[in-house]
């Protein structure tokens, strides 16, 4: 009851408060055009009459993050790489053995609807996460969908049953290396090539420029790919999922209670 | 009837009011499972916000993000430690 | 009467004004609760609160004549005329405070994760996770 009134009295502060402040004039809305930088932003993501200019990528955001501003995406996944590589380290000693005899887990409802659904789940982050450069989603958006499904199947079914399967934590620093590597070779690909047939080409190039004639295609058998938008998004997913997955192992692990964690 | 644009700063302010009650309870709460409860209560109240701002990438991220795996890894911690938080003890 | 323009700009007003108190709420949360886990749950309102502000920044109302509403930073369709591109660029809202909102909210994931194995190696070697009696400890 005494939490009630509380609320209340928030909500009435709100209203009164905004009140006050919307007839004194002193409030900030938006405006109806937006700036000069984002007007350039828009109208050279997919423009077919400048050639040189433009990023082939009908999805304005995804060609920021990749395009017009990859290194600040780089240096993001660089980040979450060491933010994971700390955890594991604050876990070390943790030895994640499998434990054939214990029957743990929940019921058998739960194991059977998490069968039907984890592919389901699969399915939609791996369509949000390739179709970035058409759609909103992108890298991290499926990456971060997908991810949920080891958590489920952690707890529904039990820790040792997942390691018993065959998905350790070293085979998912193998997979977040991979992706780690293909996000890197996707960077300096346009540079390799320039500097392999003799033309000018810069780091993390994705299109033709007016001072290099090296360009990624943007078209591949009639459907819009976006050069190199496609490849990033597709082990960005990889390298997120696997991450996510090895987090959850070394939590969820129960500890012994001597002697044998740091 | 309302105008369209009227109604949308509705469900606007809506969304924001109703994330400053979920917020409120969150932090003036002592059993932590339930305040992880009203944090996710408040991100989809948030996640709400950003459709109606013409976001939908950022509505792709923070679903997963904030209703799914954050929750989880705190509700792990917390099935390892404690549960309750004391605060009428000695004062800090 | 009221008219229509103050009815909208009233609006927004409350949105912007719970937004603040969402950040003093979380703000206080974070220096005057005891527990671990309480301070990590109000670090990430905080975190989301100032990505919301950045969003609301990047808006664009609802232009005045003809009353056509903003749209998302998304071409819907592949075969771009030179009138869909300029109806684009004239109603599509910012997608520069959603790109660096992207990268934000991927750091502020990071940080979480890291900070929760962090609690459980305190757990582990303290026996609790109230701060102020760690405090007392003295290692």
């Amino acid at each position: 009851m005494k939490r009630l009134v509380k609320t209340l009295v928030l909500v009435s502060i709100i209203l009164g408060f905004s009140l006050i402040l919307a007839v004194a004039s002193e409030y900030f809305i938006p405006g109806e055009a937006v700036r000069p930088l984002a007007v350039f932003y828009l109208s050279t993501t997919f423009n077919p009459w400048i050639p040189h200019l433009t990023v082939n990528s009908p999805e304005a955001v995804t060609a920021i993050v990749w395009d017009y501003r990859g290194l600040d995406t780089l240096f993001e996944t660089a980040v979450f790489y060491l933010a994971l590589i700390a955890g594991i380290a604050l876990a070390r000693g943790v030895s994640l053995r499998a434990d054939p005899n214990s029957e743990g887990g929940l019921s058998v409802i739960v194991k059977t609807v998490t069968r039907i659904t984890g592919p389901m789940i699969v399915a939609v982050g791996a369509s949000i996460g390739l179709h970035g450069h058409l759609t909103p989603g992108g890298g991290f958006q499926g990456g971060a969908t997908i991810a949920v499904i080891p958590l489920v199947i952690i707890i529904a079914f039990s820790v040792f049953f997942v390691i018993g399967k065959g998905v350790t934590k070293e085979k998912m620093l193998v997979l977040r290396s991979i992706g780690l590597v293909g996000i890197g070779l996707t960077a300096l690909a346009a540079l390799i090539i320039g500097l392999a047939v003799g033309k000018t080409a810069y780091v993390i190039q994705n299109m033709a420029k007016p001072t290099s004639e090296v360009s990624f295609p943007a078209y591949f058998n009639g459907s819009l790919v976006s050069g190199t938008l496609w490849f990033f998004n597709l082990f960005e997913m990889i390298a997120v999922a696997a991450g996510f997955t090895i987090a959850f192992l070394l939590l969820t692990y129960p500890e012994k209670k001597e002697g044998e964690n740091a | 009837m309302i105008p369209p644009e009227t109604l949308v700063y509705l469900f606007m302010a809506v969304a924001g009011i109703g994330s400053t009650i979920s917020v409120y309870y969150a932090i003036f709460e002592k059993d932590l499972l339930k305040a992880v409860i009203f944090s996710a209560i408040q991100s989809t109240f948030y996640a709400l916000l950003y459709f109606l701002l013409m976001a939908p990438d950022i509505v792709l991220v923070y679903l997963p993000v904030a209703v799914g795996l954050i929750p989880g890894v705190l509700i792990i911690l917390i099935s390892k430690t404690e549960r309750e938080e004391r605060v009428d003890e000695e004062a800090g | 009467m009221i008219s229509i323009e103050f009815l909208n700009t009233y609006l927004l007003s409350i949105v912007v004004f719970s937004l603040i108190l969402n950040f003093a709420l979380s703000l206080y949360g974070l220096f005057y609760r005891p527990h671990y886990i309480k301070k990590i749950i109000a670090l990430t309102i905080l975190s989301d609160t100032a990505n919301t502000f950045a969003i609301y920044i990047g808006y664009r109302r609802w232009i005045s004549e003809g009353g056509v509403n903003p749209r998302p930073p998304v071409i819907p369709t592949t075969e771009v005329t030179p009138g869909v591109l300029s109806e684009f660029v004239a109603r599509s809202v910012d997608p520069l405070p959603q790109a660096l909102v992207l990268t934000a909210v991927v750091i502020g994931l990071a940080v979480t994760i890291f900070l929760v194995f962090l609690g459980y190696q305190l757990f582990i070697h303290y026996k609790t996770l109230d701060m102020r009696r760690i405090k007392k400890l003295k290692g």
